[in-house]
């Protein structure tokens, strides 16, 4: 069965050389074929799926191509709401909910003529897992089912890496698109906060969550950007400014950019692997081939960002889910109710201050980003083994994601090679406030550059 | 900074109404809270009094419900 990117498939959909009947059937006998060891699909909506292909179908054979995404199967992290379909948040305490109203992204997508293919696992409440006593198994990877494919939006990644759906939507509080999107070898990218609405999403931490689109290819999500970025008055967060089109310029290539790369973190901080870093100086070197110049950043202390953004987390996810943990704390799976249990007994004064830190830090941010116009690293380690994690873990680990949540920084994560395992290796691509648009060419540029696109994993191929 | 006695904990606990959770679960908060007290220790500097939250309130905001 061929396997589509959305650039590829909007191409001959809109020529009527491929009907979006046909495509969604595509990925329909892949999703029958492996999602039941997979698990990438808490629910699938075939039916409505179907009856929405059939109508884009029709339009587009009666001259009324709406766009890229007509047409095009694509699915939603399971905290995003949508009319009529459960949105459980993979959680027990969820396990009936059906909202009355769709989210932003989904009346968004949904307007653009895409066909909804059903909802994707996730770690429960876009927080806590990997976890066996939630509402769902945990989903897997592709690439080999024994491994992690990385939370939260752990079925987002492994649909599209695996080809079920061309696109989907995901959260990021702390690194939520692009750790999956590492893991999976696909693109995803962490919008800047306040460009895509989160209104209709279930919240993890008010003050860190971005939603963000990922798919097989940094054009794709461009995409995907150019349909859910924009204001919304709803979202409190979002920000009303113009929203280029991330098209347009993505083949303009890195001639001339400058990138930091903040050698500290991933030397002395949070040291790398051998492969990853074998992996990062290869990138670099082909960043260096197209023109770009590379030279270090200093940035302040990786724990200190995790430390803010933890403490601030804690408190805001106690008060979204202290009234189930008080009532009913057997309904809310270990690895969550052990991040948040202790965030009721944060004081005000230590929100505030962490709050405070922020402000420092996200200050420090974009001063370094006065000299430099992207920053450069790994957006995580090859997946390991899916098991569940000491549940102390998310207090001591240090990662190279949380840091651009803290200063709210748009930040891309894409396939950068292969382990010996065969196992994808992830990197990151970080950019200034609101230029997604350059961060998206600088990843364009290197996937063009690279073959990492020409391999699908075994499972499907 | 000197750890949080089980006794403080539980008066904190009782504050945040967890007072009633099952034995394990208060387990659960004691092991928690010894990783979070590491975490609220490293945050808590001195800092000027002008030094504002990353979130302070933006009055054009609501200027959207209106």
């Amino acid at each position: 069965m061929a396997f589509f990117t959305i650039a590829e498939a909007a191409q001959r959909i809109a020529a009527r050389q491929l009907s979006p009947v046909e495509l969604l059937e595509i990925c329909l006998a892949r999703i029958d074929a492996v999602d039941d060891r997979l698990n990438s699909f808490v629910t699938l909506t075939r039916e409505r799926a179907m009856a929405e292909a059939r109508i884009a179908e029709a339009e587009i054979m009666a001259g009324r191509w709406r766009g890229p995404l007509h047409g095009i199967p694509y699915n939603l992290k399971d905290i995003f709401e949508t009319k009529g379909i459960r949105t459980t948040g993979h959680s027990r305490s969820l396990s009936e909910y059906i909202p009355a109203e769709d989210c932003d992204a989904q009346t968004r997508l949904s307007e653009a003529g895409g066909v909804l293919v059903g909802k994707a696992a996730t770690w429960e409440f876009a927080h806590g897992g990997p976890s066996w006593d939630v509402l769902f198994p945990p989903c897997r990877n592709p690439w080999d089912l024994d491994k992690d494919p990385a939370g939260s939006s752990s079925g987002s990644a492994a649909a599209v890496a695996a080809g079920l759906v061309l696109g989907t939507m995901g959260s990021d509080t702390g690194g939520s698109i692009r750790g999956p999107a590492c893991a999976n070898g696909i693109a995803g990218l962490k919008p800047t906060y306040g460009r895509v609405s989160r209104r209709g999403v279930l919240p993890n931490c008010f003050s860190h969550d971005h939603s963000g689109p990922l798919a097989w290819t940094v054009e794709d999500v461009a995409i995907l950007m150019n349909l859910v970025a924009g204001f919304d008055p709803r979202d409190p967060a979002c920000v009303e400014l113009p929203v280029p089109d991330y098209t347009a310029g993505l083949s303009d290539g890195v001639a001339g950019l400058v990138i930091g790369v903040p050698y500290r973190w991933i030397e002395e901080e949070a040291p790398a692997s051998a492969v990853t870093r074998s992996a990062l100086d290869a990138a670099l070197d082909v960043f260096k081939a197209m023109g770009a110049s590379i030279r270090p950043v200093e940035m302040p202390a990786l724990r200190a960002y995790e430390d803010a953004k933890k403490v601030i987390a804690m408190a805001e996810l106690h008060t979204i889910h202290g009234p189930v943990l008080r009532a009913r704390p057997d309904l809310l799976g270990a690895s969550l109710r052990y991040r948040i249990i202790a965030g009721g007994l944060i004081t005000a004064q230590d929100y505030v201050q962490a709050m405070r830190m922020r402000t420092e830090l996200a200050r420090a941010m974009q001063v370094a980003f006065k000299d430099i116009d992207l920053m450069l690293l790994p957006a995580g380690e090859p997946a390991k083994t899916l098991q569940p994690q000491p549940p102390e873990s998310l207090f001591t680990k240090v990662g190279y994601t949380t840091a651009f949540n803290v200063g709210g920084n748009p930040a891309l994560a894409l396939c950068m090679g292969y382990s010996p395992e065969g196992m994808p290796l992830g990197l990151q691509i970080a950019g200034r406030l609101w230029e997604e648009d350059k961060v998206l060419r600088a990843g364009h540029a290197y996937e063009q550059a690279t073959p990492w696109r020409q391999r699908r994993p075994a499972l499907v191929s | 900074m000197p750890e949080t006695t089980e006794t403080e904990l539980m008066v904190l606990a009782a504050k945040a109404g967890l007072a009633d959770l099952p034995p394990e679960y208060q387990a659960e908060l004691l092991s928690a809270y010894r990783h979070l007290e590491r975490m609220l220790a490293r945050i808590r500097s001195d800092r000027p009094q002008g030094d504002e939250p990353a979130h302070v309130f933006v009055a054009s905001t609501f200027q959207r419900e209106g």
